[in-house]
């Protein structure tokens, strides 16, 4: 009786909290799913009109601009979240050691991420600038080139630059990350395989690695979503361009939202996402499950 | 006769529901009909602080009428009046973009405001308008869905002591400005003959819309049909070809401007490293601003004669009402009020080249008496401006190509090199019609 008390009480408890999940996510993503099967083409009548799955069928069998922005996406993704989490593995071991200033090392690299994307987006526009950007400036100053890159306006290049600064937005959270995992790796293993004759890359590999996998996997899982939907600094950076080279799929969502007026599509291409994103997870938590079986039959 | 009985407790709540229902109906307690102003073009602090004094003094005058002002970012226009729509919640009266009331009325959200353009032919205003498409943009379907407040012209601005010293007389027809700008290059000082903005950014296909125009060239023809690709098609590629032979053939033009946007343009003008930039009227505040001395220095050009016509691409930004309004006719009033000539005179102050204005009888100022650069652009642009949808008037589709900057990706793709001005303009015309048939 006690229990069952005390059990309505704690449901009591949560909920305010379980509305506001309910109100701030579960309505607008149901909202979203019902957008995406009507009209709603802010320039055409009976914006309400059910209209099935025609926006989802023109995004995977006709639109030819949504594939395009697709592979960029991944592009982008793959890109980005490889390059920050392999440099922000590198700068998490080196903290890891016991260096001086360990803890200004800390706070420096964390800059980056606490900085809002607006800014980003801003200061990396200068350092590309092709006029008086400090990008060109040391490189034509070191004679490494000749004449300015352009960093933002040759399609060929342009990519490259906004992954560089995706990967600069996102290395810090990662390193603080890695960096916990690292301190949880038992000294005495390490120390023990070093006596087994283990070299440094064999210990790495076999020893500290394999602590870091299960939050590496987190970690990248969780880069891999907040990379695929971002928006800001591509959109600020390029606006999409030069010529498309640099259009994702959230961009394109907003372009089709907010300035072509077709929610309904734009609804669909978002949901597109949402369902790419969710495959992602499921292949993440599908391996990762495979690794524990692993080592529980390692075990 | 009935006797009326009423408990206290009935009577507190009956006069509660009595003022609930007031203020939902847009009165507040005070029996004010109130007003909800949406602004997108008057929120920078500068204007903020002419424009709050105005609605004090217009509630002043109105004693019934309260306005409250809600400044609306510019990135969030879209999103939040999308929002508004879906919500109901749209606010009585508002200033924003030119496409707005056409796209609003489609929606069936705005109200007509014939009456009101009736009005201004009456009272002598309509003749006083600089160009008439500057309200006519605002007619579809049989009626006007806004009227225009302000006018914001594109220019090209050019360096007189550079032009001087080279004994150029300052362009008036395409052949000059193309013999200028080459004659114009100096890589080796840092100055190249031209700078526009031919990123993947509204602002391209802005100054691209002027020599289209020039071109003989348009979108639309004078029934609103689309003729980009189609009947105008050569004279649009002979205006795109025109524009990025300064990139790609001349080039005497930065290298990077296929990244640039409105500030990069400015930016570079304002520095001192192009000899002609085209740029928005904020060019003559930032000059006034960030380098004073170089003012002299810098005249307008008169708008180009092209092969066809003689005009420049330009908007007319409008107010418009709510339709589901519950005070539409305090909104005219405030309308009529806030579009009277002369009443924005500290607004064109507070921010020099930023706002302009739309009767003729506000040209002759002394703000613009003792600002040359004012003078030249009343003169030798705006009389000349017209809208995307010319020869025609508005059309909602126009919104949505000027939104998708489906003119804007030729520029950027020729000057980038990944297409030719025949290709872009064929692409540009096939998505379009996407938007005529979709």
């Amino acid at each position: 009786m006690l229990q069952r008390k005390r059990a309505r009480l704690a449901y009591f408890l949560v909920l305010p909290a379980m509305v506001l999940v309910v109100l701030l996510n579960l309505v607008p993503l149901i909202q979203g799913v019902i957008v995406s099967m009507q009209n709603q083409n802010l320039i055409r009548p009976n914006p309400e009109a059910f209209v099935g799955f025609k926006h989802y069928i023109r995004a995977l069998t006709l639109d030819d601009e949504f594939w395009q922005s697709f592979a960029r996406s991944v592009w982008f993704t793959v890109a980005s979240v490889t390059g920050a989490y392999v440099l922000s593995l590198g700068l998490a071991l080196l903290l890891n050691l016991d260096i001086r200033a360990r803890g200004l090392f800390r706070a420096v690299f964390l800059i980056p991420w606490v900085i809002p994307d607006v800014v980003t987006a801003l200061l990396w526009k200068w350092f590309y600038s092709d006029q008086w950007g400090f990008a060109n400036f040391a490189l034509l100053k070191l004679g490494v080139i000749q004449i300015p890159i352009q960093w933002l306006s040759d399609p060929s290049i342009a990519m490259i630059s906004v992954i560089v600064v995706q990967i600069w937005k996102l290395y810090p959270i990662m390193t603080v990350v890695l960096l916990a995992a690292l301190q949880g790796v038992p000294k005495e293993l390490i120390e023990a395989a070093k006596i087994d004759g283990a070299n440094a890359v064999q210990r790495f590999v076999n020893v500290t690695f394999n602590f870091l996998r299960p939050t590496s996997m987190i970690i990248v899982l969780l880069g891999c979503i907040w990379t695929f939907q971002s928006f800001d600094i591509i959109y600020l950076l390029t606006g999409g361009g030069p010529a498309d080279a640099t259009q994702t799929l959230p961009t394109m969502v907003y372009v089709k939202a907010f300035w072509s007026s077709q929610l309904g599509y734009a609804s669909a291409i978002g949901v597109l996402i949402l369902l790419t994103l969710l495959f992602l997870g499921s292949v993440n938590l599908g391996l990762e499950r495979m690794f524990n079986r692993r080592s529980d039959g390692n075990g | 006769m009935s006797k009326f009985n009423m408990t206290r407790r009935q009577a507190v709540a009956l006069s509660a529901a009595s003022m609930f229902a007031l203020g939902s109906r847009g009165v507040n307690a005070a029996g004010e009909a109130e007003l909800s102003f949406w602004t997108v073009r008057l929120n920078t602090p500068e204007l903020q602080a002419a424009l709050l004094p105005l609605l004090d003094q217009f509630m002043a005058e109105n004693p019934g009428i309260k306005i409250i002002n809600e400044p609306v970012s510019g990135n969030q226009v879209y999103p939040k009046f999308i929002a508004a729509v879906q919500g109901q919640q749209m606010p009585d009266v508002a200033e924003a973009y030119s496409y707005h009331p056409l796209q609003f009325a489609a929606l069936d959200q705005m109200e007509i405001m014939d009456d009101m353009i009736a009005d201004w032919e009456k009272d002598g205003r309509l003749a006083d308008v600089v160009n008439e498409f500057a309200y006519k943009k605002f007619f579809w379907k049989g009626h006007y869905w806004g009227v225009p407040y302000n006018a914001d012209p594109r220019a090209i601005y050019y360096r007189k002591d550079l032009l001087e010293a080279k004994g150029i007389a300052p362009p008036t027809n395409w052949d000059e400005f193309q013999a200028a700008a080459i004659a114009l290059h100096d890589p080796a000082n840092g100055v190249a003959g031209v700078g526009f903005p031919a990123g993947d950014f509204h602002i391209t296909q802005h100054f691209y819309m002027g020599f289209m125009f020039q071109a003989g060239g348009s979108i639309l023809n004078e029934k609103g049909e689309l003729v980009f690709g189609s009947e105008k098609r050569e004279q649009n590629i002979r205006a795109l070809t025109y524009l990025t032979d300064f990139a790609t053939k001349h080039k005497v033009t930065p290298e990077g401007i296929a990244a640039w946007n409105t500030d990069d343009a400015h930016t570079a003008f304002v520095q001192g490293r192009l000899a002609m930039g085209m740029g928005t009227g904020r060019v003559i505040g930032q000059i006034m601003r960030e380098n004073p001395d170089m003012f002299e220095k810098v005249g307008i050009l008169e708008t180009l004669q092209g092969p066809e016509a003689k005009l420049t691409a330009g908007f007319y930004n409008p107010m418009f009402v709510w339709k589901y309004s519950p005070n539409i006719d305090a909104a005219k009033t405030f309308i009529r009020w806030f579009t009277t000539p002369g009443r924005l005179a500290p607004i064109y102050a507070a921010n020099p080249g930023q706002h302009w204005p739309i009767f003729k009888s506000e040209f002759d100022t002394q703000s613009i008496r003792e600002n040359r650069l004012l003078g030249e652009m009343l003169t030798k642009v705006i009389p000349y401006m017209t809208d995307f949808a010319y020869p025609g008037t508005g059309i909602p589709e126009m919104g949505v190509i000027d939104g998708e900057k489906l003119f804007a990706a030729p520029v950027n793709e020729v000057v980038v090199g990944v297409k030719t001005p025949e290709q872009a303009v064929d692409d540009a015309h096939a998505k379009m019609q996407e938007i005529f048939t979709g």
